[in-house]
């Protein structure tokens, strides 16, 4: 009875002592602490912090608080922020050599000073390492790389490249500089594991979870010999903590628990947060709660080399046929701003391109039998405010705002005219009302898309096919794990995702969207993709894209061309080009404030994006235990 | 008995793996996702600038660094030399971090929770099954019956999620997510160990819970004709009492089957459970294959599946040599 009763005491103990971990946590202190979600999931290698070399789970903090890049992309602001570098590129008359001066008194977190030897040798070892991500563009493009003094890097390129620079530019992805003093005792640059990284952000791994799900970071002490605190001052938390804690109903979880401030999450699960807690928000505080201004373009993209997606008047119709509020309501209850021309809604856009577009696409239209009809919706994000206000959500009122907030219009709703253009095109109605192909078999499309549910490739497949199939056409949506490798080879009809490539974000430039239409990069179905997934090409947006290559990034000029470029793709109408990227971000406001938000948009709101490490200055502790 | 009956199963031990091992060579490249133009359109799609000029010399560059050049025989080659020799390769996904260093992080928390639970489930299995027979009119009996035939059938990611629920959210005693806290430095400490358990404890009973029912009701099968047999009557018949009759006559003689059946299951130990670490956030083998299948990370797979296949035909060969010792019928025959 003895020995019973002395297991039962162990059992008890040992129970209390399991179940009260907190006796043996040595969490930081939550009030300096911000949470943040590793978008990318659980870290296979995260002993490995070389992303030079391979995929290391990058957004585990690595490139949002360690290390820097040359220059940053902020696509709220539309600025290229200086970072390491002290001023933007300085390319000379033909575009042959780039000069870049570096910021001083930057010190890496080990203590050693910063200088020109560690761009010169980031470049050098990446072009020297097969195997480096910037390996083979290094070796296309640079002839030579050196230092005229400590702080002033001189590239020499082999042939003229007004957008060299864009290889440093930070927009989740960009060569960031290494630090040499580190890399050269390296015996093996590719298999060196950087463990503990060494950099030059305001920030220094303390800690990390051996199965990859927690990265705990601390403030360096001298952040003010950081660009972060040279620009911004202080960044107000002490610590910072990646941690994935897993789908969409976990991270509310988490985030109605306190235990998460920063998350991306989807519609449903945003839902759920603010209902659950009171301090709790999305982007923005209010309706649409998402973040509706992203560079990038999403909706539907078609493979025009598959009939009958060649023929640019079926492209045409299937745009015709759907219904954009209805498909931002279904997908999104109407959180979505509209990008009809390929170029993502996003503020800095909106003034250089929509603005000048708006006209022409005004009086933009498409000839029928003769008949010439304009399609073009201007009045399309006032019927969705109007639409939000039915549904009970504040909405603002004026114009401007409304802009904001839906972007702006996109194509009429034109069943009509779709019907119209098809059966000039062959295609006929069977008895039932469905479509039949002009050779008489029934019309069905495949559109393929992305698994995650989150994904406006999800989303947008999904209400794009419940309306093609209201239009009469048979459509069957297939979500696969493999729709990237499907799309590399040509092997889809329709693929939910992105009409174009995405901008930068910053500066006036869209040769980032607009390049891989070239016709050059062309392939035929079954060769591996190499320019855009819809393989639709077209002399005069290769005219364009020349010309955009003779011009400078910078160079006022590059607007016009950048919008002859729109003009020629919604010409020949490769995708549906409908909305930017919808963000369902969730913010705790229960200990820190003053995230970036729709009413506040200072930088980027995303914590995955290396421009976290130039919001954490400006946000607020509450102050709450 | 060396030639008769060692040497048949030795030579199917290593025909199996051969076998084995050449199909997971030739199944990950009939997938369609490709390691290449995965590690591509991973650098384009979050953001690298890749300029489409670079990008078929990029393809090419990769090709030859992923030891994808040439043809498939002599890549089969090039993968035998190279096992047999313990080297597994580098995981293209996270190249070239070397696939047993991927799998040396995992496969501790797969070891861990999966021998852990199995082991558990598998000894509350079989002592209860075998009890409920051996006292078939207790209340005890019945509550284990209906409890096992009613928990069985639920769902296994249903049961995670009210575990995770009501323990982690409603009422936070178990963490939600992660193998430990942070300041529990790894090692054998108190802070660890505690920590270990703390973590382990929703993924372990989530799967002994539901994995319970499958072995009592395997155990009561069997030892339900056992206890009809005429020895069990004649012990009986003897005046044995009750314990002794379970331990020594129907445990005994029914056990076999939940021995191979345990032999099998430690053998798909290496596998992971997938949905396991999802629903929980632990760490394991599952997680990491299933990211290999989606990247076309066919050296992971392989990596993977050959401990999956050594831990299977190894149970089996295992099981086939002990059982003699089990279960004299075996032996005679």
């Amino acid at each position: 009875m003895k020995c019973v009763r002395t297991v039962l005491l162990l059992v008890l103990v040992a129970a209390c002592l399991v179940c009260s971990g907190s006796a043996f946590a040595a969490d930081p202190p939550r009030n300096e602490t911000l949470v943040a979600d590793i978008l990318t999931g659980r870290v296979s290698n995260p002993g490995n912090f070389n992303f030079w070399a391979t995929w290391v789970g990058n957004d585990k903090g690595l490139q949002q608080l360690v290390i820097d890049p040359l220059w940053m992309a902020d696509y709220v602001t539309g600025q290229m922020d200086n970072v390491l570098a002290k001023s933007g590129p300085i390319y000379n008359d033909d575009f042959t050599r780039l000069t870049v001066h570096l910021r001083e008194g930057i010190y890496w977190n080990d203590g050693v000073a910063f200088t020109a030897d560690d761009v010169v040798y980031t470049v050098e070892l990446a072009m020297a390492t097969p195997g480096f991500g910037y390996n083979t563009q290094f070796n296309q493009n640079i002839e030579r790389v050196y230092k005229t003094d400590d702080y002033t890097v001189v590239f020499e390129l082999k042939a003229p490249n007004s957008r060299f620079h864009y290889n440093f530019l930070d927009r989740w992805g960009g060569c960031r500089i290494l630090p040499k003093h580190i890399f050269e005792k390296a015996e093996d640059p590719l298999s060196f594991q950087f463990n503990p990284p060494v950099g030059t952000g305001p920030y220094r791994l303390v800690e990390y979870d051996v199965g990859g799900y927690w990265f705990l970071y601390e403030r360096r002490e001298d952040w003010d010999r950081t660009a972060t605190g040279m620009l911004h001052g202080m960044p107000a938390p002490k610590y910072v903590k990646f941690m994935y804690y897993g789908d969409a109903s976990k991270k509310a979880m988490a985030q109605i628990s306190h235990e998460l401030d920063m998350a991306d999450l989807t519609p449903e699960s945003l839902d759920v947060v603010l209902s659950r807690n009171p301090h709790a928000r999305g982007y923005y505080d209010g309706f649409p709660y998402a973040e509706l201004l992203h560079p990038c373009v999403t909706g539907a993209a078609f493979n025009t080399l598959v009939p009958p997606f060649d023929n640019k008047e079926v492209r045409w119709a299937l745009n015709l046929a759907l219904d954009a509020k209805e498909l931002a309501m279904t997908a999104y209850n109407g959180a979505a701003a509209f990008s009809v021309a390929y170029i993502p809604a996003l503020l800095p856009y909106y003034e250089t391109y929509y603005e000048r577009l708006e006209p022409w696409l005004l009086d933009y239209t498409i000839e029928i039998d003769g008949v010439k009809h304009k399609i073009y919706d201007p009045t399309l994000p006032f019927e969705m405010a109007k639409a939000a206000k039915e549904r009970g959500y504040d909405v603002p009122d004026t114009a401007q705002e409304i802009r904001k907030m839906f972007g702006y219009g996109w194509w009429k709703h034109s069943p009509d005219l779709a019907e119209k253009l098809l059966l000039k095109n062959g295609f006929t109605r069977g008895r039932d009302g469905r479509w039949l192909l002009p050779d008489g078999t029934p019309w069905k499309i495949e559109i393929i898309c992305l698994t995650a549910a989150t994904n406006p490739s999800f989303k947008w497949a999904f209400a794009i096919g419940n309306q093609w199939q209201e239009f009469g056409i048979d459509v069957e949506v297939r979500p696969t794990d493999t729709s990237n490798a499907l799309t590399e080879s040509g092997d889809y009809q329709v693929v939910g995702g992105q009409p174009a490539s995405e901008p930068f974000g910053a500066g006036i430039d869209l040769y980032r969207a607009f390049s891989s239409f070239k016709s050059e990069y062309w392939k035929p179905l079954g060769e591996k993709l190499v320019g855009h997934q819809t393989r639709w090409v077209s002399e005069g947006l290769d005219r364009v894209i020349k010309a955009m290559e003779n011009t400078g990034y910078d160079d006022p000029s590059i607007i016009d061309l950048g919008i002859e470029a729109a003009k020629i793709l919604i010409d020949g109408q490769p995708g549906v080009s409908l909305a930017s990227f919808p963000g369902f971000m969730g913010l705790d406001t229960y200990y820190w404030t003053n995230y970036p938000g729709g009413e506040n948009p200072y930088t980027v709101p995303w914590y995955h994006w290396p421009n976290l490490k130039f919001m954490l200055p400006y946000l607020q502790p509450t102050g709450r235990k | 008995m060396l030639k008769k009956y060692l040497l048949p199963r030795l030579v199917q031990y290593v025909t199996v793996m051969l076998i084995g091992i050449t199909m997971v060579f030739i199944i990950p490249r009939l997938l369609p996702s490709d390691p290449v133009e995965h590690q591509l359109s991973r650098m384009t799609a979050q953001g690298q600038y890749l300029d489409p000029a670079a990008v078929e010399d990029l393809r090419a560059s990769l090709e030859e660094l992923y030891g994808l050049k040439g043809g498939i025989l002599q890549q089969y080659i090039t993968y035998w030399k190279r096992l047999l020799t313990g080297n597994l390769g580098p995981s293209f996904a996270q190249f070239p971090t070397p696939v047993t260093q991927l799998i040396r992080t995992s496969l501790p928390w797969t070891i861990g929770l999966l021998l852990t639970s199995l082991l558990l489930s598998w000894l509350i299995g079989t002592t209860l099954g075998v009890v409920a027979v051996t006292y078939p009119n207790s209340v005890f009996a019945k509550v284990a019956a209906v409890l096992a035939m009613g928990i069985r059938p639920i769902p296994y990611y249903i049961m995670a999620l009210v575990l995770l629920i009501l323990f982690a959210f409603v009422f936070p005693i178990f963490p939600m997510a992660g193998g430990y806290s942070m300041g529990a430095r790894m090692g054998f400490n108190a802070r660890f160990i505690f920590s270990l358990l703390r973590h382990a404890f929703l993924p372990v009973t989530s799967m002994v819970v539901l994995e319970v029912g499958g072995w009592f009701l395997q155990m009561r099968n069997v030892a339900s004709n056992v206890v009809e047999e005429e020895y069990v009557s004649y012990a009986e018949a003897m005046g044995l009492s009750r314990l002794k009759i379970m331990l020594h006559y129907i445990t005994r003689n029914a056990i076999a089957p939940q021995i191979t059946g345990l032999a099998l299951n430690l053998g798909f130990v290496f596998g992971g459970a997938l949905i396991t670490e999802i629903a929980f956030s632990y760490p394991g083998m599952g997680y990491l294959l299933y990211s290999a299948i989606l990247a076309g990370d066919y050296n992971l797979i392989m990596g993977i599946n050959i401990f999956s296949i050594v831990g299977v035909s190894t149970a089996m060969l295992v099981i086939d040599l002990i059982y003699p010792l089990l279960d004299p019928r075996v032996r005679y025959q």
